[in-house]
């Protein structure tokens, strides 16, 4: 049981697993905290992800990591597509919170559903896979496969540059500003419905890579989404809803205790230990780990 | 001028001569819902295609042979949304309000039960297809039949026969917590017993696990001459790569669902050879003419090969629905008879019915060879030797 513990194995595959669930759940705290929209579609955008890395190695043959910029770009453009046409006006009326995202949350039920059904129309949902980067390498008695050392490098980099450009950054000011106090932002002269579509276009560009990262490890299907709409609210309110740091470091969290707790207890103990969590957290600590509005 | 004018005429005539009949008769319509969209949407493309495949092939070849008439087949089809109850409610509607003719199955086990007490109430007949549980079982014979030999109480006793056979003396089980997995844990656990093959582990797992390399370690430090995954497609594909990834040196690894889909071969290619999964057809399987034909039609059309389970099975069950209809017609009594007391020629070989149950097709195994899935078990279907 040590031993097992102890593997780089079980290390690597938490790694790959958090850094996943961080870069997914990135994207929906920056859209829930820029604008307070509880975006139940996210695994959605993450699965239109996957189809576009998918088609793209399909069409082309050429790597899907090189296509990483078209795919957040896409990822991007559809967010734009849905904030100017289902939220934009509602955000200018300076409604409150809770009424943002009761509403949010409606609508965005209804673009899954949407999403989903659409992809299905267009392209079936027969699950569709790949082989990119498949390879194994071994350093020791730690084995990987190129496609998960891919998604682990990929996911890590943009976390990274994404903290930098939240702390740094002039607009990554303004963005932890408006996350910290809407009000407070617009009256200190941040432009903010352009610091929301920045905000939207990243959240949806992170969950299209993170499809895309995904789509070269396992099959992808109009409605392989919902599990990671799930992973994602759970990684954004352990972390605490729009708390960008706490919301890695919840990524992080979630994996550890998915590999790690599996191999203490049973894998069947998995979906108890996950969302046991996350109904501690909103009881014990509904601020989440590092507490909440507290910015990057 | 003559000559072209009586090559005219005998044109027209050869057209009016095809063409009639079939503008003569109203086409057959068949009813039947799919789950187009839910938690099996991902699944029930493979069945609606062999479907459509049928079909085409159908139409093409002037019609469905309806006691003699050749006539157009149409579909009727509504998406159940995966929901059991509401293909009930739709297979009504169909029924009594479409007033369809003929009724094809929808896609899994819940479905097909659900769907089996409308076929008992309006005494409609239905061939199934992909419903595999002990529970069909329990149904009431006489309106449906199935023709699958994918029975947990059977593949249990034959797994460990295969195993067995092969020398292998211990395995590793993981199964998936859904209830086909279960069903066939529930039957495979006594009769590796009874065939004397040690079991070092078995685990569960949920369905939305994320993450197997636990699990896959634990097989490795269990070293055991096989890996029996009791698989949904989902799983197959994370158990794959991680077993790939962490070096899974078992004898045989054997997962139940998942290999058998076209996007497990282009995921895995050939790392894939050696796996075996559940499936009682091939292509490869000579002595069953029709089946190369059909599989060479589903690549052509869908450019993907079709699922070794539920599109054989799917296909299966139409083919014997148009030979029941060429036989009886449409009458309901007629085509009860038929489908029960007939032996069909199917992609699959012969198939007959016992009450609901196909007595003909064996439970079988097939396994990725160099590509091909060839049968594997029992020797009397099997088209290559297990390796």
């Amino acid at each position: 049981m040590l031993d097992n513990l102890l593997s780089a194995q079980l290390g690597f595959s938490a790694a790959v697993l958090g850094s996943l669930y961080a870069l997914v759940g990135l994207g929906l705290n920056l859209v829930y905290g820029t604008m307070r929209l509880l975006n139940i579609a996210h695994g959605d955008i993450l699965m239109l992800g996957a189809f576009f890395a998918y088609w793209w190695f399909t069409l082309t043959g050429i790597s899907p990591l090189v296509a990483l910029p078209l795919v957040a770009a896409f990822g991007a453009f559809i967010g734009l597509a849905l904030y100017f046409a289902l939220f934009r006006r509602q955000l200018a009326q300076g409604l409150n919170a809770p009424v943002i995202e009761a509403r949010s949350l409606l609508i965005f039920f209804g673009v899954s559903v949407v999403i989903q059904n659409v992809t299905a129309l267009l392209f079936t949902a027969t699950p569709r896979a790949y082989r990119h980067l498949d390879e194994v390498y071994r350093i020791g008695d730690l084995a990987m496969t190129g496609n998960r050392i891919a998604a682990l490098v990929v996911s890590l980099a943009l976390l990274v540059s994404m903290l930098i450009f939240l702390k740094a950054s002039l607009f990554g000011i303004e963005i932890r500003a408006l996350i910290q106090h809407r009000e407070a932002a617009r009256v200190v002269g941040i432009n903010v419905e352009k610091v929301q579509m920045v905000a939207i276009g990243l959240g949806f560009g992170a969950a299209t890579v993170a499809g895309a990262l995904l789509s070269m490890t396992e099959q992808t299907t109009p409605f392989m989404g919902f599990r990671f709409t799930i992973a994602a609210f759970v990684v954004i309110i352990l972390g605490g809803l729009g708390n960008i740091k706490g919301g890695i470091l919840a990524g992080f969290l979630l994996a550890i205790l998915e590999i790690y707790a599996v191999t203490i207890f049973s894998t069947e103990a998995r979906s108890i230990l996950v969302y046991g969590s996350f109904v501690l957290a909103i009881l014990f600590r509904p601020q989440g780990l590092l507490g909440r509005g507290k910015g990057a | 001028m003559i000559r072209r004018t009586l090559l005219g005429c005998a044109a027209f005539a050869t057209l009016v001569a095809t063409a009639v009949p079939l503008w003569a008769a109203d086409p057959v319509r068949i009813g039947y819902t799919i789950a187009r969209t839910g938690l099996f949407a991902a699944a029930a493309p493979s069945q609606e295609q062999a479907y459509e495949l049928w079909r085409e092939q159908v139409n093409a070849a002037g019609g469905l042979d309806v006691a003699g008439e050749q006539r157009l087949v149409e579909f009727v089809s509504y998406d159940d949304e995966s929901d059991p109850s509401k293909s009930a409610q739709l297979y009504e509607r169909l029924i009594t309000s479409d007033n369809v003719d003929l009724l094809m199955a929808p896609w899994g086990t819940p479905h097909h039960l659900n769907v089996a007490g409308v076929a008992e109430q309006y005494g409609f007949p239905i061939v199934g297809n992909t419903a595999a549980s002990v529970a069909i079982r329990e149904v009431q014979p006489g309106n449906i039949w199935f023709p699958t030999s994918a029975i947990p109480d059977q593949i249990g006793p034959e797994l460990a026969a295969m195993l067995s056979n092969a020398g292998v003396k211990s395995v590793s089980i993981i199964a998936n917590v859904l209830p086909f997995s279960q069903e066939n844990l529930g039957f495979l656990t006594p009769a590796l017993e009874a065939a004397g093959i040690e079991v070092r582990m078995s685990e569960n797992y949920p369905p939305d696990i994320t993450d197997m390399t636990p699990l896959v370690t634990q097989i490795k430090s269990a070293g055991s001459d096989a890996v029996l995954a009791l698989t949904y497609p989902a799983d197959s594909f994370l158990y794959m790569g991680q077993a790939r990834e962490l070096g899974v040196e078992a004898d045989l690894q054997f997962l139940l669902i998942g290999p058998t889909i076209d996007a497990f071969g282009k995921a895995f290619g050939p790392d894939a050879d050696g796996i075996v999964t559940l499936a009682h057809w091939s292509p490869e399987q000579g002595d069953w003419p029709r089946a190369k034909p059909f599989f060479d039609a589903y690549v052509a059309k869908y450019d993907q090969e079709p699922d070794y389970l539920d599109s054989a099975l799917a296909y299966m069950s139409a083919e014997i629905l148009q030979q029941a209809v060429a036989q009886a017609g449409l009458d309901k009594d007629a085509l009860r008879t038929a489908i029960a007391e007939s032996t069909f020629d199917t992609i699959n070989g012969e198939v007959r019915f016992d009450g609901v149950q196909n007595v003909v097709t064996p439970t079988a195994f097939v396994q990725r060879q160099g590509g091909k899935v060839q049968l594997v078990w029992p020797e009397e279907v099997a088209t290559a030797p297990l390796q």
